[in-house]
């Protein structure tokens, strides 16, 4: 029994070892360096001499915990911070809603159900510089084809990425576009592992489409929907690039001035690697606290198998 | 526990491996730079003909897409009278060129030769990461001296310009002659663009009258025009706050929320301002000569150029680009010599000027009044006339976060988020609070 | 009915974006900026296209693209299974432990790990090849995040039965679970050769040799010089996406594979 204890971790280990490797090198080294440098005033503009001499590097860059300090001492954080919190909370639900939507159009059998994947997956394939372009347009107060609609239904249109309180929303739309394709894929999959027979039990059992859905469909789904809630949240926690190509320069206001902006801007632009570094740690913090709640709600909603 | 223990033995391996592969990196140094050495210390005895081969490595953002060939045109040049020395191109998109030198950088990579541009010069040199080219046997009286100047600091020559080009005010001349105005002329002030802008406003809805970006470099130089600074006489401290900088700042935002010459934000929608202007719509722009290629393809209508329009006085502001060498590189003589070549020589700078791709940044007659023949625009004396009124903005290298700061205050204040006086009681408190002025050069 | 009138509003709310970029890829310079905007060019013209193809290496960047993206699928995909099945279906103390730790790697951003990235492989002696972006795909939080989810739907009662026919860990893995996970790995190919064809960072500065750039290198390289020619970029983004979507369409097939073989599970 000892026995095949051992054998069982020493065949895991060799399943995991490339995983390993790449874990360690590309992601757990790479992470200490960066939570070294948090700890310097090292701008980027010279030779990282950490590997070589880490103690030489700290005489001449170490500046302790000051970067944290000043971090949360500025109102900078706490507007981005903010900003970003705001767009993972709008986002997230949208794109659930959308990419579930797209999951169950797509699992349809019915003619031309292949068509429609293709054209759902364009968003997705789209990069931002394109997408930003036409999204600025179709939210252009006065040419827009957004407003357009909205004047249609009755709702007077808003000046979206030029006012401070719609500017976010505006890039929240844009990403749920781009998005729901990605995750409706992901939903796609999830529900064409559902065995089918769990609904041929349910019809025996006499329960209509509706309760198909909320007994069979939600649970068997639980795993696929868990994974993309931890996805989203991590990634749009993360947000960038359709930031910088939509509202560069922070939005009106600095209302869609987002972490992971300033982050890139202190790195790149203003040379504090140092500060930068540490900013994303307390990002990385944010993150991880999101995460971690989540992975302890699972055990009360996610079923991997009845 | 079992945690920290994971992540213990995880950082373990790292470490080892990081150490393995750092062991092994002394021996394995790119036959370049070894050969580099060599190449350096018989430059004592360099009389002699045979020259030890020397490798440049030399990345750039200017020279990318079409121009990447007139660059390499400009390379051959040098290395044909050089036969020692070769030149590794690396050319880059702007967007990512400073995320791929830091990267280099601080891997201990850096290019021997780089370019850098007028905003991000300041941080490189006042922190050390360059070698300066004085002593170095190379002749800098041929340049602009403006343009040189803007790639000293603390009166060190730390670089040479490669390109030079500055700001202008480009016209529809089909626009004023519909609304029947007169064309601009060099002693305009801002009431004479204004009038003339709301003549041709009142052409079309469709139709502006002005454009001008609101940005840190227009900001700067249109206080210049009212007799106003960002700073304290002695540049030792902020001074946002004048009722120049008041007036002016009030001027800017006028244009746009008052009479509306300038279309918002909102109005420009999707369009870039160079788009409003080649789709026949804006009478004005205040924009950079680099423009000239674009709108001689583009237009489809006359337009030309004329000195910008002051106010209390006249002032406009330049862009340059330079190359500069690297504080640890090896080679540092040959780099002086190579960078000089490519931007100075008298055959480089005609491949340059063919191109039409900016203006050659040296004093030289011959090339002056070649790129004077060329058209449009008509008025290309302008571009020079210019020149006698350059303004040149604080050496300091916090400049892009001053950049940024003050671009997007007056964003805030273009969309009435603020108003001017607001605007400019941000500004100094922001950057009064995030930027040390003392650590610059000269200003 | 409501199926159609939500999936046909749905691929026109798509689709609006990727017809103004096709259009607009076609039209002539002068027509870009018109007022309103032509939907259907009047003079359709290819020469955005044909400058794009005559910028130097871009017909070779896209094969070394394409060489990286499809090399780097398989090794994503073989490893993160790997790790999955070990992490789900191999009884050991601290499957738990490892996968949260993997889950973290999600979690900073890449802004900030790039450099010391860059300055490993470079101290590795990995620059200027091709080859060496594999290594890259050795560990993929996301890849094996998704997996996991989709094998511990798989009945633990299927695995105890082949090993107690006396079935090896390898010969399970390759011949029951791998099967099983088919729709998962189709889906999961396309997202992992979609992010590595559009990754640019690394290839920007590990590949400084011009012949081994990738597709989006030389793109972002015009983007700076072109930004105004929307013809122009417009070109490009469309000539980038369609090696991804006609591997998307070739896949999709596949996606149903899972269900099928799924089925005999029960």
């Amino acid at each position: 029994m000892r026995n095949a204890k051992i054998r069982n971790a020493v065949m895991a280990f060799t399943f995991l070892l490339p995983s390993l490797l790449g874990f360690a090198v590309f992601s757990i080294l790479p992470m200490l360096v960066s939570a070294t440098v948090s700890l310097s005033d090292w701008d980027g503009l010279h030779e990282l001499t950490l590997f070589d001499d880490a103690a030489g590097f700290f005489r001449e860059y170490g500046v302790g915990l000051s970067h944290y300090a000043a971090i949360f001492r500025s109102a900078e954080l706490w507007q981005t911070l903010g900003n970003t919190l705001e767009f993972v909370v709008t986002y997230v639900p949208l794109m659930l809603i959308a990419a579930l939507g797209v999951g169950l159009i797509l699992t349809q059998k019915r003619r031309g159900s292949g068509v429609l994947r293709a054209l759902y997956y364009i968003p997705v394939i789209t990069s931002w510089v394109a997408g930003a372009l036409v999204w600025r347009w179709a939210l252009s107060p006065e040419y827009g084809i957004v407003n357009a609609i909205l004047d249609i239904v009755g709702i007077r249109g808003t000046m979206w990425l030029q006012s401070e309180d719609w500017a976010m929303p505006g890039i929240v739309l844009a990403s749920v576009w781009k998005d729901m394709g990605y995750f409706g894929l992901m939903f796609f999959a999830g529900l064409r592992s559902i065995d089918q027979g769990y609904y041929e039990a349910a019809q025996i059992d006499g329960a209509g489409r509706v309760r198909q859905f909320i007994n069979v469909t939600l649970p068997m789904l639980s795993p696929t929907m868990f994974f993309v809630i931890i996805i989203s949240i991590i990634n749009s926690l993360q947000i960038f690039p359709q930031v910088m190509v939509m509202t560069p320069g922070g939005g009106p206001g600095g209302s869609t001035m987002v972490m992971v902006e300033r982050i890139y801007t202190r790195a790149f632009s203003y040379y504090q690697m140092g500060y930068a570094s540490a900013l994303s740690w307390v990002l990385f913090a944010v993150i991880f606290i999101m995460t971690f709640v989540q992975m302890k709600l699972q055990e009360g909603w996610v079923t991997y198998s009845v | 526990m079992k945690k920290l223990i994971a992540l213990l033995c995880a950082a373990a391996i790292a470490m080892s491996l990081g150490a393995c592969s750092s062991g092994g990196n002394a021996a394995n140094l790119p036959a370049s730079v070894s050969g580099q050495t060599t190449a350096n210390n018989g430059g004592e005895a360099a009389t002699t003909d045979e020259k030890t081969p020397v490798t440049i490595n030399f990345d750039q953002f200017s020279g990318s897409g079409d121009n990447e060939t007139y660059l390499k045109q400009m390379i051959d040049l040098y290395t044909a009278a050089n036969p020692h020395v070769t030149v590794k191109l690396q050319s880059y998109g702007y967007d990512d060129y400073f995320k791929q030198l830091s990267a280099k950088v601080a891997a201990g990579k850096a290019p021997d030769v780089f370019e850098l541009n007028y905003e991000n010069f300041a941080a490189y040199a006042g922190n050390g990461s360059l070698s300066t080219i004085d002593g170095m046997g190379v002749d800098t009286s041929v340049y602009n001296q403006m343009a040189l100047q803007a790639f000293s600091f603390s009166g060190v020559q730390y670089g040479v310009p490669n390109s030079f080009s500055n700001v202008v005010l480009i016209y529809n001349k089909d626009l004023f002659d519909q609304a029947g105005e007169a064309y601009p002329t060099d002693d305009w002030k801002w009431e004479d663009a204004m009038s003339a802008a709301e003549k041709i406003r009142a052409l079309d809805d469709n139709i502006f009258g002005y454009y001008h970006s609101l940005s840190f470099s227009e900001f700067y130089k249109t206080v210049a025009q009212n007799g106003g600074s960002f700073l304290s006489v002695d540049g030792k401290a902020f001074a946002f706050n004048s009722p120049q900088n008041l007036e002016t700042l009030t001027y800017m935002v006028d244009m746009q929320t008052k009479t509306n010459v300038m279309p918002t934000a909102a109005q420009l929608g999707a369009m870039g301002d160079w788009d409003l202007f080649k789709s026949g719509r804006l009478g004005m722009i205040v924009t950079g000569i680099w423009a000239f290629p674009d709108f001689t393809r583009d237009c489809d209508f006359a337009w030309d150029v004329e000195v910008e329009p002051g106010h209390t006085q006249k002032a406009t502001h330049f862009f340059s680009n330079g190359y500069v060498i690297a504080k640890d590189t090896s080679i540092a003589e040959e780099a002086a010599q190579f960078i000089t070549f490519i931007s100075s020589n008298r055959q480089a700078t005609q491949i340059r000027l063919d191109a039409a791709w900016e203006l050659p940044p040296i004093n030289d007659e011959e090339i002056v009044s070649q790129y004077k023949a060329q058209t449009p625009p008509a008025n290309r004396e302008a571009v020079f006339k210019s020149l006698d009124y350059l303004v040149t903005p604080p050496v300091i290298t916090q400049f892009v976060e001053l950049q940024d700061i003050v671009g997007r205050n007056l964003l805030d204040c273009a969309n009435g988020l603020v108003t001017p006086q607001q605007c400019l009681d941000k500004m100094q408190e922001e950057c009064s609070s995030s930027i040390d002025l003392t650590a610059g050069g000269t200003s | 009915m409501f199926y159609w009138i939500g999936a046909g509003s749905l691929a026109v709310v798509v689709c609006v974006p990727f017809f103004f970029m096709i259009s607009t890829a076609f039209k002539s310079r002068g027509a870009l900026m018109n007022i309103p905007m032509e939907w259907i060019p009047k003079e359709p013209t290819m020469e955005a296209f044909a400058k794009l193809f005559d910028v130097p290496y871009f017909i070779r960047s896209m094969g070394n693209s394409l060489y990286i993206a499809a090399s780097c699928t398989a090794a994503q995909l073989l490893f993160a299974s790997m790790a999955a099945f070990a992490l789900t279906k191999i009884p050991f103390k601290g499957q738990k432990v490892i996968f949260s730790l993997f889950v973290t790697a999600l979690m900073i951003p890449v802004q900030i790990t790039f450099i010391p990235i860059f300055i490993i492989l470079t101290r590795l002696g990995l620059t200027n090849s091709l080859n060496a972006f594999i290594l890259f795909q050795f560990f993929n939080a996301f890849a094996i995040f998704m997996l996991r989810q989709r094998m511990l739907t798989i009945h633990d009662a299927l695995i105890e039965a082949a090993l107690i026919d006396g079935a090896d860990w390898w010969r399970i893995f390759f011949q029951i679970v791998i099967p099983l996970c088919g729709g998962t790995l189709a889906t999961l190919g396309i997202l992992s050769f979609m992010s590595v064809w559009n990754d640019y960072l690394l290839p920007l500065v590990l590949l400084s040799d011009r012949a081994k750039a990738t597709l989006p290198v030389i793109l972002s390289g015009l983007s700076s010089q072109y930004k105004y020619q929307y013809d122009l970029m417009m070109a490009g983004a469309l000539v980038s996406i369609v090696p991804i979507f006609v591997l998307y369409i070739c896949v999709q097939g596949q996606f149903k594979e899972g269900m099928t073989v799924g089925g005999v599970k029960g």
